[in-house]
């Protein structure tokens, strides 16, 4: 708790917090339906795009399995109400599923570097989406093949504002860990291993160790936000949570807000959200665009929106107030 | 299906191998001229496939003879590729290339589900329903042509590696950039031509693949794992290697098709590859 304390000083934290309580108030207000979900979307990306930040970014791990994680604990609490544990249960559970799922695939992947691992890991995702068409878990065979499940019981006890608080809660809360892994030992080792990983290694960093971690956290908190957001949907299937578009979306909002940067996330996810309710109607032709956004933003500036702010005086007094 | 007869099987799985070891090629090449991994080389190779497809259908021109068509296309998208993305891509940092390669693969994949709507297509000829025969087994004759032009293909890349002043400077290039352009090498030429040869092999990966194999718009994901996996399983910078390796998957498809039946095939393949990557990221021929 220590750690805490050392590195978020209570006008940050009050930056942190002060949003978020307004933010959750947005249900009681009376706003247009469209703005929870605006918010909501935005809370679930924003949780994603940091744990995809922090392996992508900060510890040189370019993952393309994070669908792995959200569909695993996903399917974990849904499928976990089949059975007769509740919902809330469930979203824990389905995390520490996720968090385990990525400690036994680290063991894998870790092998490769670069490049190797990428690719590695964008094979989990296609291959999970294939079981789940084979195998159905529980519950009798349905129309067709593959494992589509609702959400069952929950009705008595879960009100659409509670997924909404918690996707708010998540948000902080991956934020709030980002600025505390980044200041750790753990967030120095990995600066070092990014840096140069054989000096690192020399130097006493157990560099597998550092990145078991990492995959760990990053598992078991985009696993938590996938649980939400399908706590939200009420059905899950094998082709909307094991989904590359779920890998385009996390990418683009790192991307676009700034990848290695700690702000970086929130301005994405911001960007993301319009453009994913803005292109909407346009239909195939969305991601066409967002694919475009995502190239040219990563040739014209590489570090995105943050990269072009950290430019101007203002914003560098600002964000330097922060830093501690 | 299930009489104890695993020639046929067999023979198969061999025969694809070679259309598999074909897809890997451009890959092969890309990793081991500009060290990039392209993750967009299985779109790459569909939208080949609808290329072929495209001369068919609506220049009613045979695929084959069509390539006179598609490969120069595939070449010079090749050469636009690295010259406008991937040769910045390097300069930005180690993840640029592979997020740009991302980005690229979902405007591909997007752009031919726009423009073919996300329907099963295949292409058909006159002969994609003629068969062989051997030992009294029938056997499809494009898996023939797919084992035969693998083997062409790979051996005359592998001349003009060995034979020509453009296939040795790639191979110099591979093997020290720096060193060979002090030997006046126009290295940055070389990449172009590089990543539009891995084109070509596309090109014609992508036409009998879409013989062979009906696909749609998001087949990527699924050549490139193939590619990928042929690649890992060979071991990088052999061709001999990736042979072996395209045969090895085309075996491991077969066989498990033939055991597990055909929903469990990519499954079983895809486990394999994961395994292969767990237990021997070298490849099976590698040091």
């Amino acid at each position: 708790m220590m750690g805490i304390k050392m590195h978020i000083k209570p006008t940050v934290l009050l930056a942190y917090i002060l949003p978020t309580v307004l933010l959750a108030f947005l249900p009681m207000a009376g706003v247009p339906r469209s703005w929870i979900i605006y918010t909501f979307l935005f809370a679930i990306y924003l949780a994603m795009s940091n744990m995809w930040n922090l392996l992508a970014g900060y510890s040189g791990l370019v993952s393309l399995c994070q669908p792995a994680f959200l569909g695993i604990a996903g399917y974990g609490m849904v499928i976990g109400t089949w059975i007769g544990i509740p919902w809330w249960i469930g979203l824990l559970g389905g995390a520490a599923l996720a968090a385990i799922f990525a400690l036994l695939l680290s063991n894998a992947v870790f092998r490769l570097t670069g490049v190797y691992f990428s690719i590695g890991t964008l094979v989990v995702p296609e291959a999970l989406r294939m079981v789940f068409y084979i195998w159905r878990p529980v519950g009798g065979a349905m129309q067709g093949a593959g494992a589509g499940y609702m959400l069952r019981g929950s009705g008595a006890t879960l009100l659409p504002s509670y997924v909404y608080w918690m996707a708010l809660i998540l948000g902080l809360a991956s934020m709030v860990i980002m600025r505390i892994v980044l200041r750790s030992n753990l967030g120095l080792g990995l600066a070092a291993v990014r840096d140069n990983e054989r000096s690192a290694a020399s130097c006493g960093v157990n560099v597998f160790r550092l990145k078991v971690y990492t995959f760990m956290i990053s598992g078991a908190v985009t696993g938590l936000a996938g649980a939400i957001y399908f706590l939200n949907m009420g059905y899950i299937e094998p082709s909307a949570s094991f989904s590359v578009k779920w890998t385009m979306a996390i990418l683009l909002a790192t991307v676009i807000g700034g990848i290695r940067t700690e702000e970086g996330p929130i301005f994405g996810c911001i960007v993301t959200v319009a453009l994913y309710f803005l292109l909407a109607r346009y239909g195939g032709y969305s991601f066409l665009i967002q694919g475009v956004i995502l190239i040219a933003i990563m040739l014209l500036s590489p570090q995105g929106i943050v990269g072009l702010l950290r430019k101007m005086k203002w914003y560098c007094k600002l964000t330097a107030y922060s830093e501690g | 299906m299930g009489h104890g007869d695993l020639f046929t099987p067999i023979l198969m799985g061999v025969m694809l191998g070679g259309l598999y070891a074909l897809t890997a090629l451009g890959l092969s090449m890309v990793f081991g001229v500009m060290r990039v991994i392209n993750l967009a080389h299985g779109d790459l190779v569909v939208l080949a496939s609808y290329g072929s497809y495209a001369v068919l259908t609506i220049l009613g021109l045979d695929p084959v003879l069509g390539l006179v068509i598609t490969i120069p296309v595939m070449f010079v998208i090749g050469v636009l590729i690295q010259k406008y993305l991937m040769s910045k891509a390097v300069t930005i940092g180690a993840e640029a290339p592979l997020i740009i390669a991302f980005g690229l693969s979902l405007v591909i994949q997007n752009a031919n589900q726009i423009m073919w709507t996300p329907l099963s297509r295949g292409i058909n000829t006159g002969y994609s329903q003629a068969s062989f025969y051997l030992f009294h087994r029938q056997f499809p004759m494009t898996y023939l042509m797919d084992f035969v032009v693998g083997i062409v293909v790979m051996l005359v890349l592998r001349e003009f590696l060995r034979r020509t002043y453009m296939g040795r400077a790639i191979s110099a290039t591979a093997m020290d950039p720096r060193a060979s352009r002090l030997m006046g090498v126009n290295t940055k030429r070389i990449y172009y031509y590089a990543f539009g040869i891995a084109m070509i092999s596309a090109a014609i990966a992508g036409t009998f693949l879409g013989m062979t194999f009906p696909f749609t718009p998001t087949s990527g994901t699924t050549f490139l794992t193939i590619a990928f996996g042929t690649v890992i399983i060979g071991g990088l910078g052999s061709l001999a290697g990736t042979f072996m390796g395209g045969i090895i998957l085309g075996l491991v498809q077969t066989l498990s098709a033939y055991f597990l039946g055909a929903n469990a095939q990519m499954l079983v393949l895809y486990v394999v590859i994961i395994a292969i990557l767990a237990f021997r990221p070298q490849g099976l021929f590698g040091r």
